[in-house]
């Protein structure tokens, strides 16, 4: 493994790490910007805009740009986040070039007022998609509730009411002023030539304004609000609990990771043992997730309405519990190993590498290698963890419960029963 | 890229495939079971989840925290699933583990304590994960699909039926496993690195037993229907439609996997740019190949909202007809592209690995080596295709559609 770098004049930094033995590579561009950087108004316009870069440009329709992704066979896709928007490719390493040329012109998209117009229903189909998803819904409704005005509580696909007024005029505004070389790292990881991917990027987006562009950051402890939203369709509990965390720039953050494997991992963490275990929810989970110059815990628990209380109750007793005992060595050993032994999998695909080496740039602007990270883990000790549980309290939460009408339990058993005969 | 195979055979007749790949640092591995939701008896809708389940809480001299702690201790990442003909149940892990995991699957499989306390959890479990199901349209649609294309049993649900759930006791489910887990017909599977000859003097000294009869095969009964609607008050109209193609085993196979990436292999497919890049009828839409050992079928899914869903199953179906009616050289050589990268871009995942040459073995007798299928990708064109589609036309559709609106 070999690490690349270079900055050109504008700011844009490329990144490599070349690994001569993979049977693939991937690339990436990795734009800092997202949900939190948009105002009301333009709710949503980071993520219907990562969709308007498929649309082509001056010289490319959309279906000249999917068909030339589609004639490398490789496996492309984007996404958007609070505060990232992402494209990337896997591909075999005879064609990361030309991928690479592709993503590049992409960056600079015509943004057509036609394409707009029939991408905007697409949107909304993404929208209602994502209310069908109770386990999503409920995530992001809570975040909303715990950042309570923050701009890292905006919704990242909008509301169907803010992409309706949204215009395409403000979209290549935000386009405009958040698309800037200086905020955006071309990443390559896995088997690729550093030179020619240099010389590529070097050509083609040095021509790329600098743009003044920046984010307030501002830590936020959430609202620790409580919230109950009814929905009729709905037949279990849908329960979002979140909690202040720390950055992605903040050094402990592996000690917040393990202490998410511990409390909320699907198997074998506190939630698991006494949640799912003795089946009074059929899911729960915890993680963390750093945000830049924020951060949170989120935990999701499904359930039966039955059991609510009795969830909670025991949640609760989790939480007391970690603040009064804390964590074991023991735990935080299999903690460890599992993250290990994660990480070394998901880095054996050059995409996995992408990931985390565009990441590591966005939110550092420094290179850290697999075993660099391995080291951290490793060093992680029960105090540490002990000392970010009484600091930040996970078990003072912010909570979200998505469910039925709650005198309607017994009719929507009965609802239930009739579909299922009728079959 | 020459791949190796390795394969051994116990005297019971349990199959042991092995692939080293020597990039890697984990190993990963899988046993299929042969107890899949449509072998077992008539009734037990579901079982094969609560077996799933109840076979990892305690084995050999372990209760059940024992054990979970034990497989965290290694760093697991644990899968399990239930399909039509088998339970797998596997892990991936940094390969020093492998041998410490081995020996816990043993106990899983071989000896499960099946405590009558810990039963009652795990089928409350699989009764939850079913009412879930309601919550997850998307998920349930396809679940409905499968069972109503494919001839009865095949299809049947592998997460149930409430009632049968209720019904089923700890002892009829022992009885299950003790008559299922048949090691004669259980395939083992790594991929990644690991010492060939540890693996098979392990798994012989674990697994070595007297032969055991395969079961009967099980009778295949008829199609359930045509188009089932399910109510639901939801946001959008969830659609799945299947319709039957050839099996792996068919000299057309290549053929029809070409011609399903012709309709939705890429983004520049047919279904994603008809339906959604022109129309914007849908976010999700796509269609992909689907086959058991006995039957196969292309399966595609698009979720739409109520007053776009006619539209979109007509476009998708026409869409389906018109595929015979000619396809462009540039289309065949896409789709052959993307089916190639994505045979190599998935040969770098000891998981991926693990999982396609088990698969193999049970569907073909035989694994096929990455240069096969590239071969034979390579052998398609737009006559070889077309000439399958002409004498395979698309007739009968499986329709399913849970939302607020019922279709035509």
């Amino acid at each position: 493994m070999e690490f690349k770098k270079k900055t050109l004049s504008n700011g844009l930094d490329v990144v490599g790490e070349v690994n001569k033995s993979a049977k693939s590579a991937a690339v990436g561009f990795f734009v800092k910007t997202g949900s939190r950087d948009e105002s009301e108004q333009i709710n949503g316009v980071s993520h219907f805009l990562e969709h308007m870069l498929f649309k082509g440009t001056e010289k490319l329709s959309a279906l000249e740009v999917n068909e030339a992704f589609d004639r490398t066979g490789a496996q492309f896709n984007a996404f958007t986040s609070e505060e990232n928007t992402v494209f990337y490719a896997a591909v075999l390493p005879e064609y990361l070039l030309e991928v690479t040329g592709l993503w590049i012109e992409l960056m600079r998209p015509a943004l057509r007022d036609d394409d707009f117009s029939i991408e905007k229903n697409v949107i909304k189909e993404e929208i209602a998609m994502y209310k069908d998803m109770p386990s999503f819904d409920v995530m992001d409704q809570c975040r909303t509730l715990h950042f309570d005005g923050h701009p890292c509580g905006n919704s990242v696909l909008g509301s169907e009411a803010s992409i309706d007024n949204l215009t395409a005029e403000q979209m290549r505004d935000y386009f405009a002023r958040r698309y800037a070389p200086n905020n955006m790292v071309l990443a390559c990881a896995g088997n690729f030539d550093w030179d020619q991917i240099c010389s590529i990027a070097a050509n083609s987006c040095s021509r790329w304004q600098k743009q003044a562009v920046g984010r307030k950051l501002e830590h936020y402890g959430g609202s620790k609000k409580k919230k109950r939203v009814e929905k009729s369709n709905l037949a279990r509990e849908h329960i979002c609990l979140m909690s202040a965390g720390l950055s992605a720039q903040d050094p402990r953050r592996f000690a917040a990771s393990l202490l998410g494997i511990i409390v909320g991992d699907n198997v074998g963490s506190r939630f698991f043992w006494e949640l799912v275990d003795k089946a009074l929810a059929d899911a729960a989970t915890m993680q963390f997730g750093a945000m830049d110059g924020t951060g949170a815990f989120y935990s999701y628990i499904s359930c039966s309405t039955d059991n609510v209380t009795k969830v909670l109750d025991t949640v609760s007793d989790i939480f007391q519990s970690l603040s009064k005992n804390g964590i074991t060595e023991d735990e935080l050993r299999k903690a460890k190993n599992k993250v290990l032994s994660a990480l070394v999998i998901k880095n054996e695909l050059p995409m996995g590498r992408l990931v985390d080496l565009g990441f590591n740039w966005i939110y550092l602007e420094k290179y850290r290698t697999v075993q660099d990270d391995i080291s951290a883990i490793k060093a992680v000790t029960v105090d540490d963890v002990n000392v970010l549980i009484e600091q930040f309290n996970p078990g003072e939460f912010t909570q979200l419960s998505l469910g039925p009408a709650q005198d309607r339990g017994l009719k929507t058993e009965n609802r239930r029963q009739r579909t299922d005969s009728d079959l | 890229m020459k791949e190796r195979l390795d394969k051994y055979t116990l005297k019971n007749g349990m199959v042991v495939l092995g692939e080293p790949m020597e990039a890697v640092a984990s190993a990963a591995f899988g046993f299929m079971l042969p107890s899949g939701a449509a072998v077992l008896p008539e009734g037990c809708c579901g079982a094969g989840g609560v077996i799933a389940d109840w076979i990892f809480r305690g084995a050999g001299d372990k209760n059940s925290r024992q054990l979970g702690d034990a497989l965290d201790g290694l760093g697991l990442a644990r899968s399990r699933s239930v399909g039509s003909s088998h339970i797998t149940i596997g892990a991936a892990l940094e390969a020093g583990n492998l041998a410490q995991a081995l020996d816990l699957h043993a106990d899983i499989i071989l000896k499960p304590s099946l405590e009558e306390d810990q039963f009652e959890l795990a089928r409350q479990l699989a009764i939850d994960g079913l009412l879930s199901l309601d919550d997850d349209p998307r998920q349930k649609v396809m679940l409905k699909l499968r069972e109503q294309f494919y001839p009865s049993p095949l299809g049947r649900s592998p997460v149930g039926e409430i009632a049968e759930l209720k019904a089923l006791t700890a002892e009829k489910t022992r009885q299950i496993i003790n008559d299922n887990f048949n090691l004669s017909q259980t395939i083992f599977a790594v991929a990644g690195k690991y010492d060939l000859e540890a693996v098979c003097h392990q798994i012989e000294k674990l697994f070595e037993t007297e032969r055991q009869e395969a079961a009967e095969p099980v009778m295949l009964g008829s199609k359930a229907g045509k188009y089932t609607h399910i109510d639901n008050d939801g946001a959008q109209v969830h659609i799945g439609l299947m319709t039957d193609t050839v099996k792996p085993t068919d000299e057309d196979y290549y053929n029809a996997r070409v011609a399903v990436s012709v309709l939705s292999g890429g983004m520049s497919a047919r279904l994603f740019t008809k339906v959604r890049e022109e129309r914007g009828l849908c976010y999700a839409i796509g269609a992909r190949y689907h086959c058991l050992k006995d039957a196969a079928g292309i399966m595609c899914y698009a979720g739409t909202t109520p007053d776009k869903a006619q539209e979109t199953l007509d476009v998708i179906m026409q869409e389906f007809d018109k595929l015979g009616e000619g396809i462009s050289e540039e289309e065949i050589q896409r789709a052959k592209v993307g089916l190639k990268s994505s045979l190599i871009l998935s040969s770098e995942s000891s998981s991926s690995r693990a999982g396609a040459i088990a698969s193999d073995y049970y569907m073909l007798g035989r694994v096929r080596g990455l240069d096969e299928i590239k071969d034979k990708i390579e052998a398609t064109s737009v006559n070889s295709v077309l000439g399958f589609l002409r004498s395979n036309k698309f007739k009968d559709f499986t329709v399913v559609t849970i939302g607020p609106k019922c279709l035509k």
